[in-house]
């Protein structure tokens, strides 16, 4: 998305992506600071960002992990600028401290911490409901629903943090993240910041201003419900004897599922779900027959009304995911709505079967992935060593497909940057060296402070840094190594004070081989560089004439299949029991053309 | 009102297609929802883009009821059939990317069941990649895809602004112009197999 674009005037119509639509949000809210660390689904933002803050003359920064983008922003509040922090939703969890913290302290300029859940987790290790944690640090939270209400709400988020003093989450998950839908771009606001000192009294939580600001916390709370913010985020449509209440990405499948079942009920969408305006609901569905709540998540809607409800007195039969009427996991869609409403309202519903039994295709490593000739030396290295048995614990990042077969590496994965954590534990009563993988990015995030503690405690291992150079999961995002800003992963390693420190380029197998062999019969710690950059990332640099395809000399082949059960390149394919490579998929790495990977040389240049 | 699944594997330029569609709707005021779901691979791995034009609210397009599958791969368009409705099309290019647990349990193509799948619906191969490669572009494949299903009348939007889109989506003129002739190509195969 070029910044022409979105800067283009009021009123106009654009095809956005959920994360698009947010930095036009931003821009119409004249936000002065946004700050994360990349994280799917929300790495769109930060991407477009990347390319157009200048234009859109707003301060951005790819910052080390979520805590400190999080606490970059925070501090720009408290100077009163409008700030705004995004990041996936396990993201949060990194900047938990801080972000409880703010919740007290209150904020001076307007400000957003946008998280994108991933329920059905497409590509996460697990589908928490963030909503839970801007109730849990008193934010006041917003759900929407699409890409138009995801701008807006960014828009008028600003707003009312500014009018009650309050943090103000925006709940989006993957399905409206990474929508795209018509955006109606409105207004840009003129802000008037006044940078001033922060007020020290409420920035510090000492003990006593923490205690003295108790108090205060719910009363901004309480002024969002008697401000009545919350009308503007509620809709209630249709009609009916029931009432179906819903908010975020539910909300987009209700309809359909009606209309398909032939039945009908009032909608209620809450967009604030945090604080709830448990009257007006009340008002809403105290006359209705069935209530019906279908949300994302937890059941974080459906408690708050069951309280309201019983606090009331009123008997109502209410149909959830506490009652076992909404399933409790996953992302909803139409097909599962309708299923949930057959059965409440005993429709007969024959869902379509939809898993044919054909072949998988799981996620893999990309032809030239270095990680593939790390994990492949890894193992002819522990092989040759006589490693039958290892703890080897994983990291996240692309990496992390490892763990399949054929490599099976990876043991125990938490989060970022538990590979060193747990390997610090390991180590005590394993009673062999730990074999620890981990990725650049993921080092810089959360990996230095594991690895200084496995120095402090004597934790022997052997750690693996796959230096590809980027954030290459969430699509390439700089790192502080490959901006320049520090000359290499080795320099921090070597100034903690670890001696055995190892460089290899995976690409060449026999000097990896060596490598590892060498750490493994090491004492203490090990640390060994694998470097070489993302395929994907070289080959946008390669020029045409660089490009080397390789081929497979049929009259050489002997057909033993190592390089397609051992190696396993995706680029490879068989035809007639022979083994082809696809010259489309061919990344010219070369490393299948090693002889640890073909022993006949039949792998060949074209 | 339609609704399209655009399947395949990373890499493809299926997700360009989707947008070029959505822009085109949105240039006549129409309404139009697009999702993508892929894994955690950035490339080879499956990728399925649903895209509905008209008043809908889901862009999952659900069990049985799209009107057209654009398979760029052979495999893809297969395991997608579900969401098709029973007199739905599957454009199906004769692409096979050999997905990883084949090729490790040394196992060939699944071509005849994939046929058998895709056959019980009406549906066109076509040879997209040659498509594109014989007019000088071999990335130009997805835009011979779209002018195939173009030429079906199941997206219900005007000549003129799928062009504009298509223009809208490529800034090089050399490229502008090599893709309106893939969505051409790809048009004229249809018309002349006279399958709708």
């Amino acid at each position: 998305m070029k910044a022409a674009e979105i800067i283009d005037e009021s009123k106009k119509v654009h095809f956005l992506l959920g994360n698009e639509a947010v930095v036009r949000g931003l821009y119409e809210a004249g936000v002065s600071v946004a700050a994360t660390y990349p994280g799917t689904p929300s790495s769109e933002i930060g991407d477009i960002l990347y390319e157009t803050h200048k234009e859109l003359g707003i301060y951005f920064e790819y910052s080390i992990n979520e805590k400190t983008a999080f606490e970059v922003a925070a501090a720009a509040s408290a100077l009163g600028k409008r700030s705004f922090v995004f990041m996936k939703h396990v993201g949060l969890n990194v900047a938990m401290d801080s972000f409880v913290s703010l919740g007290v302290s209150g904020i001076k300029g307007g400000f957003i911490i946008l998280t994108a859940d991933d329920p059905s987790l497409y590509s996460s290790q697990n589908e928490q409901d963030n909503r839970f944690l801007g109730k849990f640090a008193k934010y006041v939270v917003l759900e929407p629903s699409s890409p138009q209400e995801l701008k807006d709400y960014v828009v008028k988020g600003f707003e009312i943090s500014e009018s009650v003093g309050q943090p103000v989450m925006v709940r989006s998950v993957t399905r409206v993240s990474h929508l795209r839908s018509n955006v109606v771009f409105g207004d840009r606001k003129v802000v008037k910041s006044v940078i001033g000192k922060p007020d020290r009294s409420n920035m510090v939580l000492l003990p006593e201003n923490s205690y003295r600001l108790q108090p205060e916390v719910s009363a901004r709370l309480k002024k969002v419900i008697e401000n009545d913010y919350s009308k503007n985020f509620m809709i209630l449509e249709g009609s009916g004897e029931d009432v179906i209440i819903t908010s975020g990405a539910a909300y987009n499948y209700i309809k359909e599922a009606m209309e398909r079942l032939k039945i009908s009920a009032q909608i209620l969408k809450i967009g604030m779900v945090y604080p709830l305006d448990v009257e007006r609901v009340f008002d809403i569905i105290m006359d209705k027959k069935r209530i019906i709540i279908l949300e994302e998540g937890g059941p974080f809607i459906e408690e708050q009304i069951n309280s309201i409800i019983a606090i009331k007195g009123l008997k109502k039969q209410i149909y959830g995911k506490i009652t076992n009427d909404v399933p409790p996991n996953y992302e909803l869609t139409v097909d599962r709505v309708t299923q949930v409403l057959a059965k409440i309202y005993q429709i007969r519903w024959q869902q379509p079967i939809s898993t044919l039994d054909l072949p998988r295709r799981p996620p893999e490593f990309c032809p030239g992935c270095p990680h593939r000739a790390s994990y492949y030396a890894a193992k002819i290295a522990l092989r040759q060593k006589g490693w039958k048995e290892y703890v080897a614990p994983t990291d996240i990042g692309c990496y992390t497909l490892g763990y399949y077969e054929p490599y099976g590496i990876g043991d125990m994965l938490l989060s970022m940057g538990s590979s060193i954590g747990t390997s610090n534990g390991f180590s005590i009563f394993y009673g062999k060296k730990v074999i620890s993988f981990i990725g650049d990015s993921t080092f810089f995030h959360s990996g230095i402070q594991p690895l200084i503690n496995a120095f402090h405690n004597n934790h022997p291992l052997v750690l693996v840094i796959l230096d590809n150079s980027t954030t290459a999961m969430t699509g390439g995002q700089p790192t502080p190594e490959n901006s320049g800003a520090i000359s290499s992963i080795e320099q921090i390693v070597r100034s903690i004070g670890i001696k055995n420190i190892h460089r290899m380029d995976p690409y060449d197998l026999k000097g990896s081989i060596e490598t590892f062999k060498k750490a493994l019969d090491e004492d203490g710690i090990s640390v060994i560089i694998s470097d070489r950059e993302c395929a994907l990332e070289a080959d946008r640099k390669k020029t045409k004439g660089e490009w080397k395809i390789f081929q497979v000399n049929q009259d050489k082949c002997k057909l033993c299949y190592n390089c397609v059960r051992n190696f396993t390149c995706a680029a490879f394919y068989i035809k007639d029991k022979k083994v082809y490579i696809d010259p489309e998929l061919c990344d010219g790495c070369s490393v299948c053309s090693e002889p640890y990977v073909c022993p006949f040389n039949a792998i060949e240049v074209i | 009102m339609s609704s399209i699944v655009l399947a395949g594997v990373g890499g493809q330029g299926i997700i360009t297609v989707g947008k070029i569609i959505g822009e085109a709707a949105i240039i006549e005021g129409k309404k139009v929802l697009m999702t993508e779901i892929h894994g955690m691979a950035q490339r080879g791995g499956a990728i399925s883009v649903d895209v509905r034009i008209g008043n809908y609210d889901s862009a999952i397009i659900p069990h049985n009821s799209a009107d057209a599958i654009m398979g760029f791969e052979l495999l893809e368009a297969a395991r997608n059939s579900y969401k098709l409705k029973q007199d739905g099309f599957i454009l199906a290019n004769r692409r096979m990317i050999h997905p990883m647990p084949l090729i490790r349990a040394v196992s060939e193509y699944p071509v005849e069941q994939v046929d058998t799948v895709i056959s019980k619906f009406k549906h066109m191969y076509i040879n997209a990649d040659e498509i594109a490669l014989s007019i000088g572009e071999k990335r130009s494949m997805n835009l011979v895809m779209l002018g195939a299903l173009y030429a079906t009348d199941l997206l219900d939007i005007k000549e003129e602004s799928i062009l504009q889109s298509i223009r809208n989506s490529f800034t090089n003129p050399r490229i502008q112009e090599i893709n309106i002739r893939a969505f051409f190509e790809g048009a004229k195969v249809l018309r002349e197999e006279n399958i709708i």
